[in-house]
């Protein structure tokens, strides 16, 4: 507490100034009359007794000087003073203030927003108490197959609860689509199967009602629903008796129990939540990976060693049950890291553009400060012939640029509150409903203490680096020069190195920016292998309870395909099980060659499996690489025949000789039909996250139908125009049956890389504010420096210097910092974009195109700004411009 | 700036405690009562004898209070606080150890 009270004294004497001055007056005026008194006392003459106490006490105004230092007033008031005459500076130059401001502005508030992002998305993606002790756990099967393959048995689920002595709970769920709604007006819901413990798990409570008892987690006794807030509100119109009423889901009435608040939606982005209900058969499956899994660890023990123990407990399943978990380990991760695969790259890279457009910003300022500098020499030589030490200055410089800083922090801020709005309003919610956290995009404290710190870090900075320019001052010649004075070789070395610093800077930032940005339009690309323009798509999915068998299931959609292909227009129409761009990752599949048997269950291949129509190649316009692809005659009387893409024919028969071999879907000791494989179909790259096409196998429809497919349509006209035309298609075979994902597949691609999207609009303006100001910092430095030569260029021409060989001369020195900046901006640059094909999907090494295009930009840039003050300089009168001086 | 002054760097403070821990003082019965006590052989300097007690004041070990002086004067008086009791006690016990410590390597050595 001692410093608390110190500081309480130091603000005292601060604010209490004149009564502590007089307080010391008085008592040194008492101490003199003392001394004085005892020598008169003593015999002494009055003046001569005072004259000794004087000398004898010293100099009075000294020890006043050392009692103030003592009290520290001294120091906080030269600092007042500082900021007082820096504010006075500031005043006085007004353009200097509002540019500086505002570049500091732009790059404190372009880190502000990008921070603000990374603080939602990646430090808090949801509102969890205790969020870190969160985990997914699931099942791997030797590689991690992606955030949507992490999936556990149920069985192993069940057992690692009995088990686990590191989790207060686990809990599992997995998400399903419903139709809403009586027959006529069903609308599809997205929502969640969860076991009992769900919320206890997350630590959530309801807003009202209540949530699940282990009791529903029976079948039979699981016709009750938890809605989200935001499916109450839009669905129900927030209705105050929702309470006991009930909803009918697939064709069941269920119960709603309870309302969860407001910013719960977890998993994103489900409207409501029932029971997970599975028969003992289903509760004793180990083969299937069906559910997803979420624990919290219990108080004290960390991911890596509830890892440790989830190790040792697959080791115990392996030996157990190992026709069905040889080769899977049991992994977790935590919950906040579940993303970080795709964001965290992506979002540094965007804190790493938005701290290079600080850098920028910091490298303009300071060189315009440099500048200032300059003209500021005698006031500084001055300052410093009065017994102003190097410190004494700093202080000084760190005064004026915290000023600086802080009012472009403010500014910063202030804007930081509209443009963070602006950022997570102006994208549309069907981008950032996958994106856990994007809601939670706001200037919280965290923000705002990031935007002070930046603002005061880069106050800091600034002021240092003016006092190392400025700290070789010499008093003696500086004040004795007239004028201007020359421009000393220290002080050019450094305005040269500035120029070099801001190319190099330049350079090597819109080099990222500009791959980042290519590498996103590259992106856009990866869905490669079919033609997605014109293709309309529809999610259907039939209830359980009434297509009970395959021959139902068969002749709806039988029926759905020929409506929608007799539609006009319509030129192709097929179903698939997971289309491209679904942002999900295909089922996948383990199977076995026929003649190629292997022994161990790790070692067996696996496949993506899509089951498809037959028109479902010529609808997306996907090539047949061998053989042929399916026909009508692929029924489910017909042989059982399958397809495989290159990708997997390239893999498992690398001669080439993969059509008439047979497979057959399924483990070790599968009893599945074997398939012949007729066909090879292109490759399609199916999300954006999967770059590498991975082996596919295709069954037709007919031969395993499914009750969730999408139909796909390509259609001659606009695709929307036959929504309401295919509504009332499927409303003729069966009411009850919602349409859901409607939307054409060129959109559903764009929404499907929106995240990736985001990034690339952020990084392009990024690259434009980069490019804008770099383009002045190297403007600003080298015109300055070429006008600072209007004397010497004087004296030449008079001297009858030939104007051409002048100009080229000061244009070759100008080329000569770029080039030199330039050549140490290329391989930092290459090395960059080495590293960022490495983190970032799409983006490929260094591209010559942009590297040479941005170089040739910069030269031209320097040129400009060597040619136009050189040019000025030179129209001058050489006999006008040597008397300026 | 130099301060001659013939005590060792930070006795003076010591020798200030020690002296107001009796009753509170001022500023010139300090300094003479340092000189008598120690039988004019201590001289403290007095252009540092307030900044020193200014630094005490700060760091909370003293306090002062304006008072009334033996001829009718008023007159800063100072006086230990609590914890300056306490820091004067340690203090005493270190320069004991000290002194006691050189005297014997001034003995033997």
């Amino acid at each position: 507490m001692r410093w608390l009270k110190s500081v309480l004294n130091r603000t005292h004497f601060l604010f209490h100034k004149d009564a502590v001055e007089k307080e010391l007056d008085e008592e040194l005026r008492v101490h003199l009359e003392n001394a004085i008194a005892e020598r008169v006392s003593n015999g002494m003459n009055p003046a001569e007794a005072r004259r000794e106490a004087l000398l004898e006490l010293g100099g009075v105004e000294q020890i006043k000087e050392e009692c103030r230092e003592a009290h520290g007033v001294s120091r906080i008031e030269t600092v007042l003073a500082d900021l007082r005459f820096g504010l006075r500076t500031l005043r006085k130059s007004p353009g200097f203030t509002i540019v500086s401001v505002l570049t500091l502005a732009l790059g404190i508030g372009a880190n502000t927003a990008i921070f603000s992002m990374v603080n939602a998305l990646l430090l808090h993606p949801y509102n969890f108490r205790n969020l870190d002790a969160l985990v997914r756990v699931w099942e791997n099967r030797g590689m991690d197959e992606g955030f949507d393959a992490r999936y556990i048995a149920p069985a192993d689920a069940e057992d690692l609860r009995a088990a686990n002595g590191v989790f207060e709970g686990l809990t599992t769920y997995n998400m399903q689509s419903f139709g809403l709604g009586a027959e006529g007006d069903v609308q599809p819901i997205l929502g969640s199967r969860v076991s009992a413990n769900f919320f206890d798990v997350l630590a959530v409570n309801p807003a009202a009602g209540r949530l699940f008892s282990v009791v529903e987690e029976q079948p039979g006794a699981d016709q009750v629903a938890i809605l989200s807030y935001g499916a109450w509100q839009r669905r129900f119109g927030g209705d105050a008796q929702m309470l006991g009423k009930t909803i009918s889901l697939n064709g069941r009435a269920y119960t709603i129990v309870g309302i969860m608040p407001k910013d719960f939606d977890y998993p994103v982005p489900v409207e409501l939540w029932v029971p997970l209900a599975l028969t003992p058969a289903e509760k004793a499956d180990r083969t299937q990976l069906s559910l997803s899994a979420l624990a919290r660890l219990k108080p004290g023990v960390s991911a890596a060693q509830a890892g440790a123990v989830l190790s040792s407990f697959s080791r115990r399943l392996e030996r157990e049950y190992p026709k069905t978990n040889a080769g899977r380990a049991t992994t977790l991760l935590q919950l906040r890291k579940e993303l970080y695969m795709f964001t965290l790259p992506l979002f540094l890279l965007l804190q790493a553009a938005a701290g290079f457009v600080l850098l920028l910003a910091c490298a303009n300022l300071a060189n315009l400060a440099f500048a200032r500098m300059i003209g500021r020499q005698r006031e500084i030589a001055l300052r410093a012939a009065l017994g102003a030490g190097r410190a004494r200055l700093g202080q000084l410089f760190i005064s004026e640029t915290l000023l600086y800083s802080s009012a472009a922090g403010v500014v910063a801020m202030l804007a930081s509150f509209a443009s963070v709005r602006a950022l997570r309003t102006s994208i549309p919610a069907g981008w950032t409903k996958w994106v856990p956290g994007w809601d939670g995009i706001r200037v919280d404290g965290n923000v705002l203490a990031f935007t002070i710190l930046a603002a005061l870090g880069v106050g800091l900075f600034l002021g240092l680096a003016v006092m190392l320019h400025t700290s070789r001052v010499e008093p003696n010649k500086t004040l004795k020069e007239t004028g201007m004075g020359a421009v000393t070789r220290t002080k050019r070395r450094v305005r040269n190195a500035l120029v070099v610093a801001q190319v190099m800077f330049a350079l090597i930032l819109l080099v990222c920016a500009g791959l980042t940005i290519q590498g996103f339009v590259r992106l856009a690309n990866v869905y490669q292998g079919f033609e997605p323009a014109s293709v309309l798509r529809i999610e259907i999915s039939l209830p359980q309870k009434l297509y009970t068998d395959n021959v139902k299931i068969n002749s709806f959609y039988q029926q759905v395909l020929r409506g929608a292909a007799s539609l006009s227009g319509v030129q192709h129409a097929s179903l698939v099980t997971n289309p491209p761009a679904s942002n999900v990752d295909s089922e996948t599949t383990l199977f076995s060659i026929e003649g190629q048997p292997v022994v161990k269950a790790s070692e067996e291949p696996s496949a993506d499996l899509q089951i498809a129509s037959a028109d479902y190649f010529a609808t997306l316009k996907i090539s047949t690489i061998a053989g042929r692809m399916f026909s009508d005659a692929d029924s489910a009387a017909g042989p059982r025949v399958v397809l495989i893409s290159s990708a997997m024919a390239s893999r498992f028969w690398p001669k080439g000789d993969a059509l008439g071999h047979r497979i057959r879907l399924g483990g070790l000791d599968s009893t599945a039909p074997w398939l012949t494989v007729v066909g090879v179909a292109g490759d399609v790259r199916q999300n954006w996250w999967n770059p590498i096409a991975r082996p596919v196998i295709y069954q037709p429809f007919a031969q395993a139908p499914q009750r969730s497919m999408t139909l796909l349509m390509r259609t001659s006209a606009n695709p929307t125009s036959y929504v309401s035309a295919m509504r009332d298609v499927v409303r003729g075979i069966d009411p009850g049956i919602a349409l859901r994902g409607v939307n054409t597949l060129e959109d559903e691609i764009a929404d499907a890389i929106a995240i990736v999207r985001i990034m690339g609009i952020l990084m392009g303006v990024f690259g434009l504010v980069a490019l804008a100001l770099s383009s002045i910092g190297v403007y600003g430095v080298l015109s300055e420096s070429v006008a600072q030569r209007t004397h010497e260029i004087g004296i030449r021409l008079a001297l009858g210097a030939n104007p051409r060989d002048l100009l080229r001369l000061i244009l070759g020195e100008a080329l000569k910092l770029t080039g030199i900046g330039l050549l140490i901006a290329v391989p930092c640059a290459v090395a960059i974009s080495r590293a960022m094909a490495s983190l970032i999907f799409g983006v490929v090494t260094v591209d010559f195109a942009i590297l040479s295009g941005f170089t040739a930009l910069l030269i031209a840039v320097a040129l400009g700004a060597a040619y136009v003050p050189a040019r000025r300089a030179m129209r001058v009168d050489p006999v006008i411009s040597l008397r300026y001086e | 700036m130099s301060k001659p002054t013939d005590l060792v760097q930070g006795t003076l403070d010591l020798l200030i405690l020690k002296t107001i821990a009796l009753e509170p003082t001022h500023g010139w019965a300090i300094a003479q009562r340092i000189r008598r006590v120690s039988g004019d052989v201590l001289q403290v300097n007095q252009g540092a004898l307030y900044p020193a007690l200014h630094r005490l004041e700060l760091q909370g070990w003293i306090t002062a209070e304006w008072g009334e002086s033996e001829n009718n004067r008023r007159a800063r008086y100072y006086s230990l606080t609590k914890s300056g009791k306490k820091y004067l006690q340690s203090e005493r016990a270190n320069w004991e150890r000290l002194s006691a410590a050189i005297g014997l390597v001034l003995k033997t050595a």
